[in-house]
């Protein structure tokens, strides 16, 4: 292992550590790490939206001759009005623009991706179920939809039949929540082991080297 | 003080000591339990084993560096499936943190084992802004979108992009996400494209994608750390995740037991005050 | 003006995607529009991203201007973002050093620095999960007790050591895990705010298209 890398190492190693000793409390070393993270990040998104965006979807494209993009390009400047309150409104027609296309696309996809998908997959779970077990299934998630959606239902106030599968639904809400929390468990966990093998496999097995 | 209470007021760093210690004593002492095979996992696994041999296959980065640790073993694993079954990888990310370099580093690294060319074998996209835009503009041209790849050759001179202009010619979809652009996927690309999709996604987002595989919008599911270890396992490379799994294992066992003393306490504590207030 | 013209485009945009969704997008008239529409997307995203960048560098630079309390760390931010962000926007021409690809300034600062920060900032979750599973998870009532069960259920299915405890008293138990808690109870939950929630979006994106929302353009 050359000696820049080894050096590479307990750099990661230096920020790693620094950032964990919030958990015993707060420090200037993790102020410090926490400030450069910040600052990285926000720098990185500079270089990356100029060149794969204000260059290459822009700029070039008007160079090659689609000069219209220059409307997009003022849209787009146009938000910056935003620092400015007296002209601050004329940063509403490019968040229109984005606001318009994203409704746009979103009223039909959301339709036809997640809500009819969804409820033809609830009842084709009958129409396939065969024996007993995929019948108590299909019934179980049918129950689950349904009594779901009532509990999310706020418009009417949740009494009678109403109320009792609003309150089956939060029994199904929990199940799902817990399993959820389950879930989230490993997922914080897999975090920590990452960082924990940088910290055991390579910062400690520079030590090698060192020593 | 009962010895209840004293849980009951045991300083959170405790807490933190014995998360670390669950951590790290199974690196030094490995345990490897056999890891079971979900029906999700091989579900995903035998799609892709049966998809057309050197067909293209979009490979999404859609995580962030600070989830890597959970879904890069996904994307290493389902290079070297891919490669191995001689399909063109198409690499691109909607993540504008990390994703075009992460994805650099893992195909390139693959490929190397594999003798895959860039630009014949496997081509990274790199990133765009705006994933509705991005989803459904490949659509109609990928070229249109992502003139360049990531290091700015223009699409057309990379020889595995002539054969490629919409989602037309792609055959599968593999999406490895941590947030909601998986579910632009779904709702724009699957459903108005009908291109099968596999999802790999962090663990915290995997109980919401049982609906998505439920409804066969997606053909299987690799939720979090344990997931990706299935997968290893499947293609017989045991990796990172598979050695992860010794300390979830662990760390669930601890967090477990912390929340049945929390529990004993809280229950005995209870009894007691009950006693002395009647 | 300053209303009417924000709302017809909104209007005139969202109703074109709408009618797009309906026609080939291969047809050169629709695909030329939509495709048009999607790059101005793209790029007013692009400027909504550097607004951002802009907004956080200014905030800081008061600070430190103001020498507030910790003006330092701010000084800190601001020197980060251009140490992260000039070598990235000069042209790899200069030097290889320069430019965003492998083996540049950026690349190492990505790879060395930003990664492993941004994942050891995340990896903390993983002792406060614990902590509050700790000290907040009680089987106060009913509904948390089975809040409780399902989660230790799920736990100790998804760890290898906790599959073989499972297997212990029947090795049917992961299988019925999977089948009727994450593809039975889960899935119908997932299911019910999936159709609930895309539902909510849908009628949100006909409400922003007529105009009636109209929140987004903030105060008149």
């Amino acid at each position: 292992m050359s000696g820049i890398e080894i050096l590479q190492i307990w750099i990661i190693a230096f920020f790693t550590l620094a950032l964990f000793s919030f958990l015993y409390k707060d420090n200037p070393f993790y102020r410090l790490a926490e400030n450069i993270f910040a600052g990285l990040t926000t720098g990185y998104q500079v270089s990356l939206i100029w060149d794969t965006v204000i260059i290459q979807k822009l700029w070039d494209p008007m160079m090659g001759g689609q000069w219209w993009l220059f409307l997009p390009g003022l849209l787009g400047l146009m938000m910056f009005s935003r620092f400015s309150p007296k002209i601050s409104w004329m940063s509403r027609v490019p968040l229109a623009v984005v606001m318009g296309i994203t409704a746009g696309i979103f009223l039909t996809t959301q339709l036809h991706g997640f809500v009819l998908p969804q409820m033809q997959a609830t009842m084709n779970t009958f129409v396939t179920a065969k024996g007993f077990a995929d019948y108590f299934l299909a019934s179980l998630i049918a129950v689950g939809v349904i009594s779901t959606m009532i509990y999310f239902y706020f418009s009417h106030e949740h009494v009678g039949v109403l109320g009792v599968t609003a309150k089956l639904g939060i029994w199904f809400i929990m199940i799902s929540f817990g399993a959820h929390f389950g879930y989230t468990v490993m997922g914080r966990v897999s975090l920590l082991i990452g960082r924990t093998q940088f910290l055991i496999e390579d910062w400690i097995g520079t030590f090698s080297y060192i020593l | 003080m009962t010895i209840w209470e004293r849980f009951d007021n045991m300083d959170r760093r405790w807490v933190y000591l014995m998360v670390a210690l669950a951590v790290i004593i199974p690196f030094l002492v490995p345990m490897k339990f056999d890891i079971s095979i979900t029906p999700e996992v091989q579900s995903f696994y035998d799609a892709v084993d049966n998809l057309p041999d050197s067909c293209t296959v979009m490979l999404v980065f859609d995580y962030y560096p600070s989830t890597a640790a959970e879904c890069e073993p996904m994307a290493i694993v389902a290079a070297h499936h891919l490669f191995r079954k001689d399909c063109k990888i198409i690499t691109l990310s909607n993540i504008p943190y990390g994703g075009p370099s992460m994805a650099e580093t893992v195909t390139r690294a693959i490929a190397k084992e594999y003798d895959k060319k860039y630009g014949e074998d496997f081509v990274n996209l790199g990133f765009k802004y705006g994933p509705i835009a991005v989803l459904k503009g490949m659509g109609i041209s990928i070229e249109s979108i992502f003139p360049t790849d990531n290091s700015g050759t223009p699409l057309a001179e990379l020889p595995m992009m002539d054969s490629v202009t919409n989602y037309e010619q792609v055959s599968f979809i593999f999406e490895i996400a941590d947030n909601a652009t998986a579910d632009y996927w779904i709702s724009i690309v699957n459903a108005g494209y009908g291109v099968p999709m596999g999802v790999g996604c962090t663990a915290v987002m995997a109980p919401k994608f049982y609906a998505f595989l439920g409804a066969n919008q997606i053909v299987g599911l690799l939720g979090g750390m344990k997931g990706a270890a299935e997968y290893e396992i499947l293609i017989g490379k045991p990796g990172t995740a598979y050695r992860g799994m010794d300390v979830q294992s662990m760390v669930h066992f601890v967090i477990i037991a912390l929340v049945i003393i929390g529990n004993i306490g809280f229950f005995v504590t209870k009894r007691r005050n009950r006693k002395k207030s009647a | 003006m300053r209303t009417t013209l924000p709302l017809a485009v909104a209007f005139i945009t969202g109703v074109v995607f709408v009618i797009t969704f309906f026609l080939n997008e291969e047809s050169a008239i629709v695909g030329g529009i939509s495709k048009q529409l999607l790059d101005w997307l793209i790029i007013i995203g692009g400027f909504t991203l550097l607004l951002g960048v802009v907004s956080i560098l200014r905030v800081s630079w008061q600070s430190v201007e103001r020498r507030k309390e910790d003006w330092i760390y701010k000084l800190i931010t601001i020197l980060s973002v251009l140490v992260m962000a000039i070598p990235g926007l000069l042209p790899e021409s200069w030097s290889s050093l320069f430019g965003r690809q492998e083996g540049s300034i950026y690349d190492w600062l990505f790879l060395n620095l930003q990664a492993p920060m941004m994942a050891t900032m995340f990896a903390t979750l993983a002792f406060y999960i614990a902590s509050a599973a700790y000290r907040a998870f009680r089987a106060r009532t009913a509904e948390a007790t089975i809040l409780l069960v399902t989660a230790t259920l799920v736990m100790l299915w998804r760890v290898p050591m906790g599959e073989a405890f499972l297997n212990l008293f029947s090795e049917e138990i992961p299988g019925l895990i999977n089948r009727y808690i994450m593809g039975g109870v889960n899935l119908a939950v997932q299911r019910g705010i999936i159709i609930g929630a895309a539902l909510g979006a849908a009628a949100m994106s006909l409400r922003i298209i007529l105009g009636i929302e109209r929140t987004y353009m903030g105060k008149s």
